[in-house]
């Protein structure tokens, strides 16, 4: 009794926030940790890559766990290094990170977890005890404990296996393949998410959409070498390209690209300044060719069709 | 010739698809056209890096840099004189060519290419 009389005294904040985190879960049935894990930790933490700690290697965990559980979760939410932060999925709770990170905790040896009595530990269990599913009055222990086996098979069986996950984008030069780790250089080079955190974000490409960032004023690139107040010549003219079959037409912006380039840069040598003068296939763009001189290298990829084939056609001929 | 390109086109997306994913950020170009030779590691641009800092016509109007990677003769002696690199990397507006390894920092041998490019997703594709 004298214990829970002080965790009033010292967290009812806490409680507060939990009670109205069940509350704001309970109808969209918050997720077991189990569950958070299959789907969203797994892939890196079932197996280590990423120099993520191993579940069910305890020795990973040991350094990590000795922070406390509370910073444990900080970093689970906020994310660190190569954690991206909620493993790079926002919609997840931060209840169900707590229950994640116990779960991951208790997977690895640390039993003291699985008992659902300190207060970080009700916040774990209460979105399991809410869910009207586990009417069975269960605990949240027993389920635990047939699942490793299954978890392989969810990460084996994931979505979009072949694309890279966020952890995997944006790496430091150290880890990012190309960059030689053993070259006395390579540590000091600036890592792109330091640089990009501040930067309006993509879906594709550096995951930056480099055009909003200019245009906010995110970035200030010169567009003189030595001085930084020569104002760019933009010229407003937008070029509609019919395109054959159900594509939208493409809609070829001057403005956004005379914001970065000169000109020269495109005409003639590139495209030919006269309307109907250009032979542009896709096939030539995806093999580096007119538009793929940039789209594809350094520009927004080709796999933002929607960004050019931009003006729907009417419904007419 | 038609045909050629649309059997290409069916092609493309699926050598895409197989194609190992690679590692490094959008846009780094390796240029390996004499460090290997001279037992330095191969120069990496990272375009992110520089095209927050200048508009593209900076360099490839400016400058003369084409847009072709591997496309430019750039030496280490037009570099201290001044041009391609030289014009920034002089100590003034970035730092100098003493600090080898800040470009110089790729694996030993990486072949010159658009990191991360379409173009040699498409490649590394056909190879396999």
């Amino acid at each position: 009794m004298t214990n829970k009389s002080m965790n009033k005294k010292v967290s009812p904040l806490l409680f507060a926030f939990t009670a109205s985190m069940i509350l704001l879960a309970t109808p969209a049935s918050a997720k077991t940790g189990e569950e958070i894990y299959n789907v969203s930790c797994a892939g890196c933490h079932a197996t280590g890559v990423l120099e993520a700690p191993k579940v069910g290697t305890k020795q990973d965990w040991e350094k990590r766990e000795a922070q406390g559980f509370q910073t444990l979760v900080k970093h689970a939410i906020s994310g660190l290094n190569n954690m991206p932060a909620k493993g790079g999925n926002p919609s997840i709770k931060n209840e169900e990170i707590i229950a994640a990170v116990t779960h991951m905790l208790v997977k690895s040896g640390f039993s003291q977890y699985d008992k659902p009595s300190d207060a970080t530990q009700t916040a774990a269990a209460a979105p399991a005890v809410a869910k009207p599913e586990p009417a069975k009055a269960a605990p949240a222990a027993k389920p635990a404990k047939a699942k490793p086996k299954k978890t392989k098979k969810r990460a084996v069986n994931r979505f979009n296996r072949l694309m890279k996950s966020s952890s995997e984008w944006n790496l430091p030069p150290m880890k990012d393949g190309i960059h030689d780790p053993e070259n006395d250089g390579t540590e000091v080079l600036q890592a792109p998410r330091d640089a990009f955190d501040a930067l309006p974000k993509a879906s594709s490409g550096n995951r930056v959409d480099w055009v909003a960032a200019l245009q906010e004023g995110a970035i200030e690139p010169r567009y003189d070498l030595h001085d930084p107040d020569v104002a760019p010549v933009v010229m407003d003219l937008n070029i509609v390209r019919e395109v054959k079959g159900s594509m939208p037409n493409v809609v070829y912006p001057h403005k956004q690209h005379t914001e970065w380039l000169d000109c020269s840069n495109c005409h003639p040598a590139i495209f030919i300044p006269q309307k109907g003068a250009n032979q542009i296939s896709m096939a030539s763009i995806l093999l580096g060719q007119k538009c793929g001189v940039c789209h594809g290298k350094v520009a927004f990829p080709v796999s933002e069709c929607r960004k050019c084939h931009s003006q729907t056609k009417q419904a007419k001929r | 010739m038609t045909r050629y390109l649309r059997a290409l086109v069916l092609i493309l997306p699926s050598l895409i698809l197989f194609a190992p994913p690679s590692q490094a950020e959008y846009g780094d170009i390796v240029i390996n056209n004499y460090s290997s030779e001279a037992g330095m590691r191969p120069a990496i641009f990272p375009h992110w890096f520089h095209r927050i800092r200048f508009r593209c016509k900076v360099c490839h109007a400016d400058l003369g840099f084409k847009f072709q990677a591997g496309g430019n003769d750039i030496t280490m002696l037009k570099i201290i004189d001044g041009e391609y690199c030289g014009a920034c990397h002089n100590g003034e507006i970035a730092w100098s060519v003493e600090s080898c390894g800040l470009c110089h920092s790729a694996k030993p041998d990486t072949k010159t290419q658009v990191h991360e490019s379409t173009i040699s997703k498409l490649l590394t594709g056909k190879k396999k």
